[in-house]
């Protein structure tokens, strides 16, 4: 049973490897997101997977559930950028290069 | 140690870590540096370090990937393109690193075999470690009981670096000067009234509580499993970054406002130290914690040092929550409180 | 009998999976990529934690069953939270304008192919 759990952990990062093209590859920056967050809800399974392996679930299940809860706000907060910036092209360099007239607060 | 994993987790850490440092957009790099940190955990787990996986989950892949995500927002998405003497500089870091790595690979053939038991770092303290810590502490958790009481000094002084680290933060960028710089941006005014996704507002407020929740059982159950102050308090932080995300700014600020925030994490600090000191006045060492059996009712002197122990644990947690919620906002704002992520 | 009831999730969660990766490399646009990839991955996780879950059944003690119950959790955390993050996700997308692919004959929208 321990080598069908060790197989499926490798058959699990095999495929976390082609999502990983879509991370690097992807055209837009909206891809990368998408892969990111696929690499992270396999990777709160591929904890379960390993405690099983070791026989000792207990102490890796606590760290399961922080990581599927983080992986949630880094997904958010990414998307999040885009309510504000509306391109999907990096804009050009020198965006903070506008100085503002004296006494007036920028944000 | 399971090696056919361990090569695949490698390989995919290799590949994110190359990819991360070599792209352009910065925003991308964020996010492949966030996949790069959660691989990293996936990696310290499979190597049995559950604390350190834990750490790094919290702060690495959480609040680290948000914060270069606020910075990100605040300034600008493109790498500076062209800056005179380029190549001089990347062939200078590039010899100064061929060099250091030249010089720590060749120490590392003096290292002992891997999980050696005759080696120095398994012979002297660690045997003392591991069959004496229940007798003496009746924690079961080794390593937070050799953060929390055999090196409590250590982590003393990282807690006050956190705080220290939050000050620095409010000092550049809350008092004045740098909050001038940046771009005029009113068409996002109008975006940002006008965003409220209520789907993603619901699942955050049924979420938050129970991140609350089990947060406070990480900082609690930090003798019986991984966990501790650290990690408590990076997952209460997070679930503030959360609610200032999905909702805005003020909603997080309305929870907790700067002064009770700096209340907050001094205590933290307080906490801990006055620990220490209640143990120097009660005669015996700074943070020798078995004295304290005499004011706690009930206890040995085995059983007052995982009470302190706790004690010390909520002080570290305390400030770490709150020095996150500092950092993000003064990042995400730039120091001027008015608009976030 | 736990034993085959934990491969046969085990397999058919790494089969959606596997579905999953194929549609996310092969789909010709962000929408439907993300569409592939927000439901394969939350049935997939779903499917395989359900398999661990059962089992850690093995033998019957308040420890274990405890286990059990945080596997749960982490289902019931995942199978709110990853379809939530996909809206989020493609949400970004339509906000930042990027265009749904159209068919070769009437191309009316571009697939924003930038980087």
């Amino acid at each position: 049973m321990s080598n069908f759990f060790i197989a499926s952990g490798v058959v699990l990062c095999l495929f976390m490897l082609l999502a990983l093209y879509r991370t690097i590859f992807g055209p837009t920056i909206i891809d990368r997101m998408m892969g990111a967050n696929i690499i992270g809800t396999k990777t709160t399974v591929l904890l379960i997977i390993i405690g099983t392996i070791y026989e000792r679930v207990d102490m890796f299940v606590d760290i399961a559930l922080a990581y599927a809860m983080l992986n949630f706000i880094v997904t958010i907060g990414a998307s999040r950028y885009f309510a504000h910036h509306k391109n999907i092209r990096a804009e050009g360099y020198g965006v903070l290069n506008h100085t503002p007239a004296k006494g007036q607060i920028n944000d | 140690m399971i090696w056919q994993i361990d090569i695949m987790i490698l390989t995919l850490i290799v590949i994110c870590g190359l990819f991360a440092i070599s792209v352009k957009d910065l925003l991308g790099a964020a996010v492949v540096f966030g996949a790069y940190s959660f691989l990293m955990c996936l990696l310290w787990t499979e190597m049995g370090a559950v604390d350190v996986a834990f750490t790094e989950a919290a702060v690495g892949a959480g609040v680290s990937t948000v914060l270069f995500f606020a910075a990100v927002h605040r300034s600008s998405r493109q790498v500076k393109a062209r800056v005179s003497g380029a190549m001089l500089y990347k062939g200078l870091g590039l010899l100064a690193s061929g060099l250091m790595g030249g010089v720590l690979f060749y120490a590392s053939t003096d290292f002992p075999d891997w999980a050696d038991p005759a080696s120095p770092a398994s012979s002297h303290l660690s045997p003392h470690f591991i069959t004496q810590t229940i007798a003496e502490t009746s924690v079961p958790n080794i390593v937070t009981s050799v953060l929390a009481d055999y090196r409590g000094f250590d982590t003393m002084f990282e807690t006050a670096v956190v705080l220290t680290a939050g000050l620095a933060v409010l000092i550049i960028l809350r008092l004045g000067g740098c909050r001038t710089a940046g771009p005029i941006r009113e068409k996002n005014a109008a975006i940002q009234a006008a965003y409220k996704d209520s789907i993603i507002r619901f699942v955050t407020r049924m979420v938050v509580p129970f991140m609350q929740l089990f947060a406070l059982y990480v900082v609690a159950h930090g003798h019986h499993s991984p966990g501790g102050g650290f990690q408590g308090g990076v997952i209460l932080g997070a679930s503030f970054i959360l609610l200032a995300i999905s909702y805005d700014l003020k909603m997080a600020l309305n929870r907790i406002n700067e002064k009770a925030a700096l209340l907050l994490a001094n205590t933290g600090v307080l906490i801990y130290g006055g620990i220490g000191f209640l143990c120097l006045l009660l005669g015996a060492n700074f943070l020798d914690y078995s004295i304290l059996h005499r004011i706690l009712p009930a206890t040995d002197e085995i059983a007052a040092r995982s009470h302190a122990m706790l004690g010390v644990e909520i002080g570290v947690a305390l400030t770490v929550m709150v020095i996150v919620m500092i950092i993000y906002n003064n990042i995400v704002s730039n120091g001027s409180y008015e608009k976030g992520l | 009998m736990i034993n085959t009831l934990t491969i046969a999730l085990m397999i058919a969660g790494l089969f959606f999976f596997l579905a999953t990766t194929v549609g996310v490399l092969r789909f010709p646009d962000f929408y439907t990529r993300m569409h592939a990839a927000g439901k394969g991955d939350t049935l997939s996780s779903l499917l395989i934690l359900v398999g661990l879950a059962l089992y850690n059944l093995h033998l019957l003690s308040a420890g274990n069953i405890l286990v059990t119950i945080k596997i749960l959790f982490i289902l019931m955390f995942i199978f709110l939270a990853s379809p939530t993050a996909t809206h989020a996700i493609i949400d970004a997308g339509y906000e930042s304008g990027i265009k749904p692919w159209a068919n070769e004959n009437n191309r009316e929208g571009q697939d924003d192919l930038a980087d």
